[in-house]
């Protein structure tokens, strides 16, 4: 005899495990003090460029750290560390994407009551780490103008989750034919209303705007 | 390509759900994938084919009901959005900055054996 199968309506996110231990990540931030910015990009956007000249700039002001995803090397954390603050690497192996639990296990290796400022500089991915909450208090979507100017409408997710849209590389947007008008149109249809910053971390042209952000102002 | 990632998350999930419900096995499983949740259906059925060997829902049947965006129209009220056009009354091109409905990964229900 068999019985009949039983079906169980569940409605349960896939994703609440990550959701809970990105809660308790914030808790901690909150607790000490710091915010927590979650950087996410297409690779070779420049985040580790915007995270240098951030590093150099505001040292004196306030006190910054950076957890940094890469899938393989350690080569942006040595970076960033030129720069005199603390960066260590969380190695994703094959995953492309930052999640709560990998950041939760970085923390301790933190000293988070001296710091003002964590940056957690995602994988660089467009798709991947917009499903995943880092426990983060602001996420800055990147994009460059030598990526063309259709990115947020192709990777709607991710720019329909930033609290800034950074538009890095504006020295070259002239050589390449950048069209920022139609850029920023795209991204107010992946995120209307959201603020978006143009800034180039070489000429330092836009960064009082991101410093803001940063600031939390 | 997270859909791995999902896919182990997914098991997960219905694990738990198994567990409390005092199964050995599930036979079937439907997922609620929304069209704004950079999710593709093709690759998490795949991903979640590999990742379920060896586990209780080995064999179990995946299937992915794909949810449309909908946002709320200042003039129109709730919109079916379209994916290519971004957050922006199809009727009227006004921006619908929150998605009613769209941004799902859940698991909606199971057929236990």
């Amino acid at each position: 005899m068999t019985t009949a199968p039983r079906i169980v309506t569940v409605r349960q996110n896939i994703l609440k495990t990550n959701d809970h231990t990105a809660a308790g990540n914030r808790q901690t931030f909150r607790a000490a003090g710091v915010r927590a910015i979650n950087l996410a990009s297409s690779p070779g956007a420049g985040k580790t460029a915007l995270l240098e000249r951030t590093l150099r700039d505001l040292a004196a002001d306030i006190k910054m750290a950076v957890a940094v995803g890469d899938l393989a090397t350690d080569n942006d954390a040595a970076r960033l560390r030129q720069w005199g603050a603390q960066a260590e690497q969380i190695v994703t192996g094959t995953v492309c994407h930052l999640d709560a639990a990998m950041v939760r296990d970085v923390l301790p290796r933190f000293d988070l009551e001296a710091l003002d400022v964590l940056f957690l500089e995602n994988v660089g991915n467009l798709v991947c780490p917009s499903s995943y909450d880092l426990g983060e208090a602001a996420r800055a979507v990147l994009i460059s103008t030598t990526e063309g100017e259709d990115k947020p409408l192709k990777y709607p997710t991710m720019f329909n989750t930033a609290d800034v849209v950074v538009i890095t590389k504006m020295d070259l947007a002239d050589a390449v034919g950048f069209d920022r008008e139609l850029c920023r149109e795209n991204i107010d249809r992946a995120r209307p209303g959201v603020k978006v910053v143009e800034l180039s971390s070489r000429s330092g042209e836009g960064l009082a705007g991101w410093y803001d952000f940063v600031r939390g102002q | 390509m997270h859909e791995a990632s999902i896919a182990v998350s997914l098991i997960e999930v219905a694990c738990e759900v198994m567990r409390e419900h005092g199964a050995a096995r599930a036979s079937a499983l439907t997922v609620r994938v929304g069209q704004w949740s950079s999710v593709v259906p093709e690759a998490l059925n795949a991903a979640f084919e590999a990742c379920a060997e060896d586990t209780p829902l080995a064999g179990a049947a995946l299937s992915i009901e794909r949810v449309p965006g909908i946002g709320e129209c200042p003039q129109h009220g709730p919109v079916e959005l379209e994916l290519r056009r971004g957050l922006r009354c199809p009727l009227c091109g006004a921006a619908t900055p929150t998605l009613l409905q769209g941004d799902e990964l859940e698991l909606d229900s199971l057929e236990l054996a």
